[in-house]
């Protein structure tokens, strides 16, 4: 065999490898632990070789294989992450950042902007234009406020129709946008900013989310990927340094160049034998949202002394708590939940999920403030425990102290009158009389509401976690987790005793 | 030891054999009982399911496409009196005999895989549309019939036979179109399980009211028919117990029934003219003689012809689809044009410019051959440019939303580029697909024109009316785009748009006829030198083929990913391991396979066609050397 022929055969076999292993997403060859070039530029290589040495149906064969790579080169190119805004919290004390992000849901994970507009130079879209909609929305439907307008827009689209608009906005708290009620009122105070004022009032949903709920929750996750190269991000993205799987040695201590505290984790080698993707890719996105027990990280602060750790145990009365000293010595200290100090509570929203199991507030219509454990809440009203008595309480109908801060640091505390930084005076009742001040005068205006016993629990995993990975790796390692249901182990011992059976 | 071809081969295929047989062994592990889902081995049930249903779909498009290329050819061949207008005919049906075995075989696979993988959902399927799959036994019975008397009917109805001849064509064709009619209810019904009440059987409309009076006691019978109209969308489900209320019928007529079976209809003839280009490329390629290289290149020309007649109107036939699919779920049109899929229809759009800068280059190369071509050379570069700017428009991202990060967005100003997002909007991909379209079809006049000189004496006026027309239907195309900017959307979509294509489709349609007198009887300045062509333009015939070929498996993606996690949108949700949408990135790798596969198995047809007439060609050959032998004696 001639060396002309030797050396077209193997251009041939090296087109068809690379073009396989190109498809089949494998990683750049390896010699000695460095790996050459991708499979695309072999591919490429190969393909000119081809074209240059061999003639007619060979040719060709190269320049179809070629036609169909580049069409998979070019849509694996284009971007297709989802960056969902996903808010957790609404910062009302500044309403201009809130619209900032309504403005970012609009644009983003609303899909608002696929149809509205917010520019009246803007070529038409499907919807509506939204400029000066924080205006207009008062007037769209005659007796009914702006807010109530934009609300029954949001989550009732179909209830009135902009003359000239079909009924053609989803119900968008419903999957596939479904948004959640914190990001449809960013959305509210994104619109009010239009050319209006944001109105920062709670208001209750009009609809029940109870049923897409159940719906969304059987949605299967988005994703796929490949089980072998996620093993290998498992171990890239250092999930190892804290997470043991059976079959994948956990590198030695300190071998690891990880930016992350290295802190015990549950084990993963069944994780998906008891539970679905769902969980799986929850877990990922959102390590806070449920947490295995032994594994949560707080930070309470009790008669003075805050502890940062692990929550070991938890009961109706008492907290065990596992810190770690600058030297690495371990200490478990049991901290009785009485004992935990009372937070300033600033925004009396969704308090049980930020933590708080206690609440002490001071109705407008009392004098005394009354405390007691918190046994549910909306978004109007919150029910305590008080004295074995359940009692509701209005969250707007509450005393309110304010604490300023002068120019010379002097600290004033006062209940709330009226007045922000934003206007022309703050009015406080200092000792009994009312006073007034100029905010120009100030450093800093704290707004105070409440206060409360709070003990949140989150996971020690870092929350920036899932922006390290690139969308593929995130396929590739959901689905290395759900290969991960503790199979492999139980098939041995199976195996043996046949064996001895026989 | 020298090994044979034959023994290696041999031992190939063992191999193959056994690999598939160990990688289908765990499916006998399986628990099959009343089983929900089962899973695919290896690959799993969806991408085992897409492949099998997309290999079938291209070969199914094959074996309806190339009938309608071989009926129109073989009835230009009888009108005209030019019998390689016969023989290409005849030739084409002999591979559809083999495309014909291979489409059954992967239909086989695809009902297999379903019923195994996805029981449940068969079982659904199965029970709503029961009777239709008896007519679609009974139409494939007719189609085969058909096939076999029209292929082995040929050499023996010729003559005055071949108007009946014609006839079976036309048959097979009509069998054809009904299957893919039936089985596109199946599937457009998992997309879009609704009608309009306008076409909707008697049963449903009162099941449909009772449903909506018994949601809201406040209503009455006539107030709930307040503000439903003949196109008033319907589901054909019980909105909270998910069971089938309405007739067979009811789900055959779906929203989106006959948007797709149009688009596919037309689709299969643009398909089957690329692919009997490709063939006609390849065997230009490889031929050895002059005459064969004319009549490759002759055919390449035909089949890119045909190819090109079906092109033109798929656009807007693509539009109205799209159209249909944002009447039936808003969510649905956001998530395929504005969303989810935004990226996909741009990949769509270049692989589109592909094909309109491909068709045009085959023509522009084509004047190459005619003596006195040479005069149009100068509206080339025009012409390019005019078509890469629209393709450009076309290609132009916009609403990328959801699939932008949050820095992305702001860079970006919003979910559009400030400025050149202003061409992402449908009124500007309109204009340039409109523009693209009739500079296409100059190009095709050009190349009608080339090497003839117009004997009317009217010619002169007759051009001038031609090049007004094309200059006011240009103008008032982008004058409709640029309106089309400042109405709203309904508007835009309902009258704009339609007027924008009709003005389309009225110039072609008036030019033609103009073009046709003018040079009726137009003296010959040059002959078309056949098989003078370069070997670029025939990769070009290739390019084309392949690119038609990924753009329909990029649209059975499409098709698919829409439906999200839902096996019938809305009423029935997959809830299997399998249910995700794919990255796209991971979409393509599936169709990328696919078409290494389906090139494979249609090049193994052609193969074997090429094989068999070798034979009979040796055979005549030795037969004719027996004879004159003989003779010489």
């Amino acid at each position: 065999m001639s060396k002309n022929t030797l050396i077209k055969i193997a251009s041939l076999i090296l087109m068809v490898v690379s073009f396989i292993a190109y498809i089949a997403g494998a990683s750049a060859f390896p010699i000695a632990s460095e790996n050459l070039l991708p499979w695309s530029v072999w591919f490429l290589i190969s393909v000119i070789i081809n074209i240059v040495l061999w003639s007619n149906v060979m040719k060709l064969l190269t320049f179809s294989l070629a036609v169909i790579w580049f069409y998979a080169f070019v849509a694996s190119l284009v971007p297709e992450s989802s960056t969902a805004v996903n808010l957790t919290s609404l910062d009302w004390s500044d309403p201009d950042a809130v619209a900032e992000q309504g403005a970012l849901v609009f644009n983003g994970k609303g899909q608002c902007s696929a149809c509205h507009t917010v520019d009246t130079s803007a070529p038409k879209g499907r919807c509506p234009d939204l400029t000066d909609i924080g205006i207009n929305a008062a007037s769209r439907v005659p007796g009914m406020d702006g807010k109530t307008y934009l609300i029954e827009s949001l989550y009732e689209p179909d209830k009135y129709l902009v003359p000239g608009y079909g009924k053609i906005m989803p119900e968008i708290w419903k999957a596939p946008i479904a948004l959640s009620k914190l990001e449809i009122e960013a959305v509210i105070a994104y619109l009010q900013s239009q050319g209006g004022e944001i109105d920062p009032t709670p208001y209750d949903e009009p609809i029940d989310r109870a049923d897409s709920a159940v719906a969304a929750a059987a949605l299967p996750p988005l994703l796929t990927g490949d089980a072998e190269q996620g093993k290998k991000v498992f171990v890239s993205a250092a999930c190892i340094s804290c997470h043991a799987v059976q079959g994948i040695e956990s590198p030695a201590a300190g071998a690891t160049t990880t930016d992350f505290e290295v802190v015990t984790a549950p084990d993963l080698s069944e994780i998906a034998a008891f539970n679905d993707l769902r969980y799986l890719e929850e877990s990922v996105l959102m390590p806070s949202a449920q947490i295995v027990s032994g594994y949560g990280a707080v930070t309470v602060s009790a008669n003075g002394t805050t502890y940062q750790g692990t929550l070991v145990s938890q009961d109706t009365e008492q907290i065990v708590v596992r810190t770690k000293t600058a030297d690495g010595v371990e200490e478990e200290h049991t901290i009785l939940l009485s004992e935990l100090d009372e937070e300033p509570i600033e925004e009396l929203t969704d308090l049980q999920a930020k933590g708080y199991f206690t609440l002490t507030l001071t109705p407008t219509d009392a004098d005394a403030p009354v405390t007691g454990e918190i046994v549910s809440e909306t978004d109007e009203t919150v029910t305590l425990k008080v004295n074995g008595e359940d009692k509701t309480f209005s969250k707007t109908d509450v005393k309110s102290q304010m604490t300023l801060i002068d120019f010379d640091d002097e600290e004033i505390v006062g209940e709330y009158v009226s007045g922000t930084m934003d206007d022309d005076e703050i009015v406080l009742i200092v000792d009994g009389s009312e006073e007034i001040f100029d905010p120009f005068d100030l450093n800093e205006a704290t707004f105070t509401r409440a206060s409360g016993k709070k003990l949140l629990v989150t996971s020690p995993m870092p929350e920036n976690f899932p922006l390290l990975l690139s969308v593929s790796d995130m396929a590739n390692l959901l689905s290395f987790l759900s290969t991960l249901t503790g199979a492999t182990a139980e098939a041995v011992p199976a195996e043996t005793d046949d064996a001895s059976a026989e | 030891m020298k090994i044979s071809k034959k023994r290696l081969y041999l031992i190939f295929a063992c191999v193959l054999v056994a690999y598939a047989f160990l990688a289908i062994a765990p499916v006998f592990a399986q628990d099959a009982t009343e089983a929900e889902y089962r899973p695919f081995p290896k690959i799993g049930s969806r991408n085992a399911a897409w492949i099998a249903a997309q290999l079938h779909l291209l070969f199914g498009s094959f074996i309806l496409g190339v009938p309608m290329f071989a009926v129109i050819i073989e009835f230009i061949g009888w009108k005209t009196k030019d019998m390689r207008y016969d023989r290409m005919a005849q030739e084409f049906i002999k591979l559809c005999m083999g495309a014909f075995s291979t489409t059954a075989l992967l239909g086989g696979v695809l009902v297999f895989i379903l019923i195994w993988c996805y029981p449940k959902v068969m079982t659904k399927l199965s029970g709503i549309f029961g009777p239709t799959m008896i007519f679609y036994v009974v139409l494939f019975f007719g189609e085969t019939f058909t096939l076999y008397l029209y292929s082995y009917g040929w050499d023996k109805m010729q003559g005055r036979h071949k108007g009946w001849h014609l006839f079976l064509g036309v048959l097979l064709n009509v069998f054809g179109t009904a299957i893919m009619f039936v089985s596109n209810a199946w599937l457009s019904y998992q997309t879009s399980p609704a009608t309009q009440y306008g076409v909707l059987s008697e049963g449903r409309r009162k099941s449909w009211i009772e449903e909506k009076l018994a949601a809201d006691p406040s209503l009455t019978p006539d107030t709930a028919m307040e503000g439903v109209t003949s196109h008033t969308m319907v589901p054909l489900h019980n909105e909270t117990t998910g069971e089938f209320m309405g007739t067979v019928w009811d789900a055959v007529n779906n929203f989106t029934w006959m948007p797709v079976n149009i688009h596919r209809l037309v689709g299969n003839i643009a398909f089957g003219g690329s692919i009997v280009a490709a063939y006609a490329a390849f065997r230009f390629l490889v031929a050895k003689t002059k005459e064969d290289k004319a009549h490759y290149d002759w055919m390449g020309y035909t089949g890119n012809f045909i190819a090109l007649c079906g092109l033109i109107p798929l656009p807007f036939l693509g539009y109205w689809l799209g159209r249909e699919i944002y009447m039936f779920n808003n969510t649905m049109g956001i998530n395929m044009m504005g969303s989810l899929f935004s990226w996909l229809f741009i990949i769509q759009a270049v692989m589109i410019g592909v094909l309109f800068i491909g068709a045009n280059y085959y023509l522009w190369s084509g004047m190459g051959r005619i003596e006195g071509a040479e005069i149009y050379a100068r509206y080339r570069p025009y012409m390019i440019t005019v078509i890469v700017i629209c393709v450009a428009i076309w290609m132009t991202p916009r609403t990328l939303s959801k699939i932008s990060s949050a820095s992305e967005l702001s860079a970006m100003g919003g979910a559009n580029h400030p400025h050149l997002g202003l061409f992402g909007l449908m009124t500007a991909k309109n204009t340039a697909v409109n523009i693209v379209i009739l500079t296409t079809f100059l190009s095709f006049l050009f190349y009608r024109r080339s090497g003839k000189t117009p004997t009317a004496s009217w010619g002169k006026v007759g051009n001038i009316a031609i090049s007004s027309i094309f200059f006011l239907a240009v103008v008032s195309i982008v004058v409709i785009g640029i309106v089309g900017f400042t109405v709203p959307t309904d508007l835009r979509v309902n009258i704009l748009t339609p007027y924008q294509v009709l003005v389309a489709l009225a110039v072609m349609a008036v030019v033609t006829v103009v073009d046709i007198f003018m040079y009726r009887r137009a003296t010959t300045s040059g002959t078309i030198n056949w098989g003078e062509m370069t070997d670029r333009s025939q990769y070009v015939l290739i390019l084309i083929a392949i690119t038609f070929t990924s753009l329909m498996g990029l649209m059975g993606y499409a098709r698919s990913g829409l439906r999200e996690a839902w096996h019938i949108f809305g009423v029935m949700q997959d809830t299997s391991a399998d249910a995700f949408t794919p990255l796209l990135s991971e979409a393509v790798n599936i169709v990328a396979i696919i078409m290494v596969v389906f090139f494979a198995l249609v090049g193994f047809i052609f193969w074997l066609g090429l094989w068999g007439e070798k034979k009979k060609q040796d055979a005549a050959a030795t037969a004719e050397t027996a004879v004159t032998a003989e003779g010489d004696d």
